[in-house]
């Protein structure tokens, strides 16, 4: 099996699966409780968030809430922050639990403040920011990667700009896509008012995730029961799951340099031989140096990027098609279009997304069955060949 | 009370047969056994236009349950054998109403005796008397009044030849006729909505329904073939016994795209599939196709249309919901608990083979002048020859 969708999820570190067999076999009392078992529980909790703050250099004006995942933490951040009259911009290439979130407050007849045509490759153009001052927007969500195409928003210049232009706008940012891929600044932190994090996308188990978030903000909580988590999330703390979060992430910080290079040399190796191919090649993603390498985007017009996976999957061959989360979807992604593609080029397009687990030569045998494939069905493809 | 019970089961239009009756009667209980546990202790009676199942008072009610799918049952009882002997059976009438009366109110109450011994003594009528004046003698200055027809509480009483019944409930069966009492039938199966409630339709006319799939993989993905295992797995509930034929259609998808009139397409998937599956039946001595067309739905259901299909066999063909609205068969698809699996957002189709206007007359002649263009005779025992063979029951 060659597995190439790592964006929506990877495999399980071996290594991680054991600490989690041990830990819920260990670590099962309620760390709310009194009795010495809890309190070592909430010692390990206590000891998760150590590890996690140090592995990404948080500093103490930021709080860590764990979540059920990615989707949880914008969910709740924004609704926590912004429901329902808080004034917010997005640049519509987010993924779907930042767009939908902040969609969602139509209902109120708060109509989020769309960038969309300051984006370039995806990116978000800063000489747009001057207009959030002007608008009185309160809060900016963007993806530190982006899901499908892989394009970095560097928050660096993004939040001293931001300081400069619109002082009063603060920073959300989704990082799903980047912990352990990507070179984390701890500088950003101050300029940042809310990030997310997951699990399951750096070969870690499904069902946690993280959001670091400014203390000094009030979030609503969108879940009651209990006052855990500062209060803003009811609900008894998934022990195992956060003592071996804390261990993703500081393999994922460790193995960051390592991984980033080795993901380098795949994505070059996969551009130049998606460029090397007899059929032209639409890549997606950019070519610059703000393109996180773990992600390929590409398009192969005229043939369908589903009926294509689906061609790969026969020979075992594991690759995405937008994002995971909508694939079952009709309609061509709205990120793709979003960055100018036509509904066919969009269509059309398959995400290769790597982990540190692939190999050059797994992306050669993913070539040489693309080119098979297309070659079987470019002829099926290729319309006005029927009416005769 | 005693820790036996009785199910008593009464069956539709079995009731109507005349000398095939017993065949049916036999077909019934068949199927009544085979979906029943194997339990130790289970007697079966059958006595004349009547079931009865003799069984632990613990498990009555989980096993009766398992009743409310086989077709040919009109209704059933759980009731308790017991001598014909008067003063017994108002005691078991007084155990059962007197909770159920509410002091200071009213409670209306009445027996229905249906005798089929004719060697017993009483009449029905008489029966219905001595055992409800020996209940209202107890219970009417508890608030028990008699009155028929508007009954809150019947006490039934089943007086045969290979016994006495009482009981006080009827639970709806889903009638019909039982299942192989008509042959073998194949249904054309897709992941949608309709094909199942079809196939359960002529289950229910006594049909033991088969299915047979056109897998679109690999331009689709498993996900089709995953809900027509779990379709098929649902409507097999109410039978047992069926078979799956999954058949590979993409090559013979292909062909007609590359070959033949953009509009034309659809219809000649269709006839395909129809030429397949009559094959398959053919072999399989299943004497009849079923499909779950509805007149008029979309293009390829049109009169035209449906024409074009079904001539190209000479088998019979059942579209028991031809008739049906789509809000009809959604209730049914409903009832039978396959519309949750149905709407599961699947493509049955991908989007690369189906034309930007089907036609929605096709003209038989043109139809076959497509068909000289690809070689559907190879392509068809060549998809035949890759087909898959799946037993229902072990899914």
């Amino acid at each position: 099996m060659i597995y190439l969708d790592n964006a929506a999820t990877t495999p399980m570190d071996p290594e991680i699966i054991a600490s989690l067999q041990d830990c819920m076999r260990d670590q099962f009392a309620n760390s709310g409780a009194v009795y010495g078992i809890g309190l070592d529980a909430k010692n390990k909790i206590d000891e998760a968030t150590e590890t996690i703050t140090t592995a990404l250099g948080i500093p103490s004006s930021h709080n860590l809430i764990f979540t059920s995942g990615g989707t949880e933490s914008n969910n709740l951040f924004i609704k926590g922050l912004c429901s329902p009259d808080k004034k917010t911009a997005y640049s519509e290439l987010e993924h779907p639990s930042i767009t939908e979130t902040l969609q969602s407050f139509r209902e109120f007849g708060n109509e989020t403040f769309s960038l969309l045509e300051f984006n370039k490759e995806g990116r978000l153009d800063l000489s747009c920011l001057p207009l959030l001052k002007q608008r009185r927007i309160r809060l900016l969500c963007l993806s530190h990667v982006n899901n499908e195409l892989g394009t970095i928003n560097d928050p660096v210049p993004l939040i001293s700009k931001l300081k400069n232009d619109a002082p009063q706008t603060r920073l959300f940012l989704d990082g799903v896509q980047a912990i352990g891929k990507i070179k984390i600044d701890k500088s950003i932190w101050p300029g940042l008012a809310g990030y997310s994090l997951s699990a399951h996308k750096i070969h870690g188990p499904k069902g946690i995730g993280l959001l670091v978030y400014d203390s000094r903000l009030t979030l609503n909580p969108q879940l009651h029961g209990g006052k855990q988590q500062f209060g803003v999330r009811a609900g008894t703390l998934p022990v195992p799951l956060i003592m071996v979060f804390a261990k993703v992430i500081e393999l994922a910080t460790e193995r960051q340099q390592e991984t980033e290079k080795h993901l380098l040399k795949l994505h070059t190796h996969l551009v130049e031989g998606l460029r090397k191919l007899d059929f032209p090649v639409l890549i997606n993603s950019s070519s610059d140096d703000f393109q996180c390498p773990s992600i390929v985007n590409f398009s192969i017009p005229p043939v369908e990027g589903e009926v294509m996976l689906h061609h790969l999957e026969k020979q075992e061959i594991y690759v995405g098609m937008g994002s995971a989360c909508s694939a079952h979807s009709k309609e061509p992604s709205k990120i793709l279009l979003g960055i100018g593609l036509t509904e066919e080029q969009a269509r059309c397009s398959l995400r290769i997304s790597f982990s540190r687990n692939n190999n050059i030569d797994e992306i050669d045998k993913f070539l040489q069955a693309l080119k098979s494939a297309y070659q079987v069905l470019l002829s099926t493809f290729i319309k006005g060949t029927s009416d005769r | 009370m005693s820790d036996q019970r009785t199910i008593l089961i009464r069956y539709d239009e079995i009731g109507l047969k005349g000398r095939n009756r017993k065949y049916f009667e036999k077909t019934l209980l068949k199927n009544i056994k085979r979906s029943l546990p194997k339990d130790k202790g289970i007697e079966y009676r059958v006595p004349r236009g009547r079931i009865m199942i003799d069984l632990s008072a613990a498990v009555a009610d989980e096993y009766s349950d398992r009743l409310k799918r086989i077709p040919g049952i009109s209704s059933y009882s759980i009731g308790i054998t017991m001598d014909p002997d008067f003063d017994e059976m108002a005691a078991l009438g007084v155990q059962w109403i007197e909770p159920l009366i509410q002091p200071g109110t009213e409670f209306k109450f009445c027996v229905k005796t249906r005798r089929s011994a004719k060697t017993f003594p009483q009449t029905s009528p008489e029966i219905n008397f001595e055992v409800g004046s020996r209940i209202m003698s107890q219970l009417s200055p508890k608030g028990l009044v008699v009155n028929i027809k508007e009954s809150q509480f019947t006490l039934e009483i089943e007086i045969g030849n290979s016994g006495t019944v009482v009981f006080h409930n009827r639970e709806m069966g889903l009638c019909g006729l039982p299942v192989g009492s008509s042959g073998n039938v194949l249904c054309l199966l897709s992941g949608g909505i309709d094909s199942p409630v079809a196939a359960y339709m002529m289950a229910c006319r006594g049909c033991r329904v088969h299915f047979v799939f056109f897998d679109n993989q690999p331009f689709l993905g498993r996900g089709g073939y995953d809900k027509v295992l779990k379709l098929s797995k649902i409507v097999n509930g109410y039978q047992g016994r069926a078979k799956l034929f999954v058949v590979p259609f993409q090559d013979i998808q292909v062909a007609i795209r590359d070959s033949c009139r953009e509009e034309n397409r659809v219809v000649l998937y269709r006839r395909m599939m129809y030429r397949i599956a009559s094959e398959i039946a053919t072999q399989y001595e299943m004497p009849g196709l079923v499909t779950g067309e509805s007149l008029g739905q979309v293009a390829s259901q049109t009169l035209e249309n449906l024409a074009a299909v079904t001539c190209v066999t000479s088998m019979n063909i059942f579209r028991p919901l031809i008739a049906i609205n789509k809000e009809g068969i959604i209730k049914h698809a409903k009832e039978i608990e396959t519309y949750d699996v149905s709407i599961e957002p699947q493509p049955d189709c991908c989007s690369v083979f189906m034309p930007d206007s089907p036609v929605t007359r096709g003209k038989i002649s043109i139809l076959e002048n497509d068909e000289e263009r690809y070689p559907g005779e190879a392509l068809k025992e060549e998809a035949l020859r890759n087909m898959e063979t799946i037993n229902v029951d072990r899914l």
